[in-house]
């Protein structure tokens, strides 16, 4: 598990490296939501639960929100993921596009429980909602492209012996 | 299946699902209590990443200028090769003395801010922000290294630009004046009224506690008061950009637009006088 753990971490990082360099402040997209969903959609848990902790870490480190909020979003992706993948059968461009725009509303839904536990009222009702709409429904658009190219990764990773635990049963 | 495997297997989820609630409501509390070891673990996360981003964005600045001094300039001529060649090079040269103008312009206005603040002040450079819509902050590459400390503020030749709030040994981490958590003692420049200039996330910032009958038109110039001990007194936070007398309750909503455009940052100066630590 260590070695597809380091590729999809430094894969995470180069995403969030894009983020902040190319995608910041015009287009706000969930990129590395989606990577932790498709992990999560994987048969190894314990590659999207650690991967989930430390794009999570990665995130909270750079916000000034409570360390701990980016952790629990990208646990709620795990848990929409392995909720998701022995119940629905996610192949096609539209089933992955409406897995991604659930997943990613509970992530949100998440967020925002949190927040408001811990006393950030003001994020429940923030201005920003419509906004934070369209960066879900325009990173669940994306999700199709996203899990192809990470498909791919993990191809080459099988290729090269380093299987994600227990792939026989993927789908 | 064997009869000794299923209750490992019965409880599994729900001990997964425990532990994970369990470790996710240690961290928040641990992180709204300030832990130190919290912070080491964020400082580690950045100190780790922030250098691939900052030598990232240093290739992607080459990167551009080539793209824009060679690539993109290609294909507009070709009937004459020498003619051509003599243009790129031109072109590229204009275009590194275009990038070496604009960062001595950046430079120099720092320059003039730090005169006209006489205050100790260090230079940085914006090398981060957090992309997420959660917070508004930005990671400089001055830490407590080099004499940065958290209740500082930075500020920009537009204006002020917010302060810092966590410091490692190479970087910091500045809550910039548009986000949620972010307050400061706040006055009108022209009519001398005095607020709590609030942020308001995305790109915005407030004026609150205005009483209605003060005097707020929109254009007024929003500068620091100095109280509170952070930000300079007389540096600019913002622009009214709309003044609400018919709201609810007994102030006015003011409404102030940074001067300071904080998704573009380059340089900042950081003010080395604030003793205030932040606690949030």
């Amino acid at each position: 598990m260590v070695i597809p753990f380091i590729v999809f971490s430094l894969i995470g990082l180069s995403l969030f490296y894009l983020q902040n360099l190319a995608l910041f402040p015009y287009i706000h997209l969930r990129l590395l939501s989606l990577l932790v969903f498709y992990i999560s959609l994987r048969p190894s848990f314990s590659l999207a639960f650690s991967l989930a902790l430390f794009l999570g870490l990665l995130q909270d480190s750079y916000a000034l929100s409570p360390l701990g909020l980016h952790i629990s979003g990208a646990l709620a992706l795990v848990a929409a993921g392995r909720f998701c993948r022995r119940r629905f059968l996610i192949n096609s461009a539209g089933s992955q596009i409406l897995a991604s725009l659930g997943a990613l509303a509970v992530q949100e839904a998440g967020v925002r429980l949190i927040m408001l536990l811990v006393g950030y009222r003001h994020f429940l009702l923030g201005t920003l909602t419509g906004m934070r709409g369209l960066e879900i429904l325009f990173t669940a658009l994306l999700a199709p492209l996203m899990f192809s190219l990470l498909r791919a990764v993990e191809h080459g990773l099988k290729r090269r012996g380093w299987r994600l635990a227990g792939t026989a049963g993927s789908h | 299946m064997p009869l000794s495997a299923r209750p490992k297997t019965r409880f599994r989820i729900p001990v997964i699902i425990g532990a994970t609630v369990v470790l996710v409501l240690s961290l928040l509390s641990l992180s709204l209590k300030n832990s130190v070891i919290l912070r080491k673990v964020e400082g580690v996360v950045v100190s780790f990443t922030a250098p691939g981003m900052d030598a990232l964005s240093a290739v992607s600045d080459s990167l551009k200028q080539v793209w824009f001094g060679y690539f993109y300039l290609v294909g507009v001529q070709k009937e004459n090769e020498r003619l051509r060649q003599r243009l790129e090079e031109a072109v590229q040269r204009e275009a590194r003395y275009q990038e070496a103008l604009l960062a001595l312009q950046r430079l120099e206005a720092l320059l003039e801010l730090k005169r006209r603040l006489a205050l100790p002040v260090t230079g940085a450079r914006v090398i981060a922000y957090d992309p997420s819509l959660w917070s508004r902050a930005a990671i400089i590459d001055q830490g407590s290294s080099n004499g940065v400390e958290t209740g500082q503020a930075v500020v920009a030749p537009a204006g002020i630009v917010g302060r810092i709030v966590e410091t490692y040994p190479q970087y910091a981490k500045v809550m910039l004046i548009v986000d949620r958590n972010s307050g400061a003692d706040a006055m009108i420049q022209r009519s001398r009224v005095r607020g709590i200039l609030q942020g308001r996330g995305g790109n915005r910032c407030s004026l609150g506690y205005v009483p209605k009958n003060a005097d707020v038109q929109v254009g007024d110039l929003v500068v620091a008061s100095g109280l509170g001990g952070i930000y300079p007194q007389g540096l600019v936070f913002g622009k009214v950009t709309a003044a609400d007398k018919k709201a609810d309750g007994i102030f006015q909503e003011v409404e102030v637009n940074p001067t300071v455009d904080l998704s573009s940052l380059e340089e900042v100066l950081v003010v080395k006088t604030a003793k205030i630590t932040f606690s949030p």
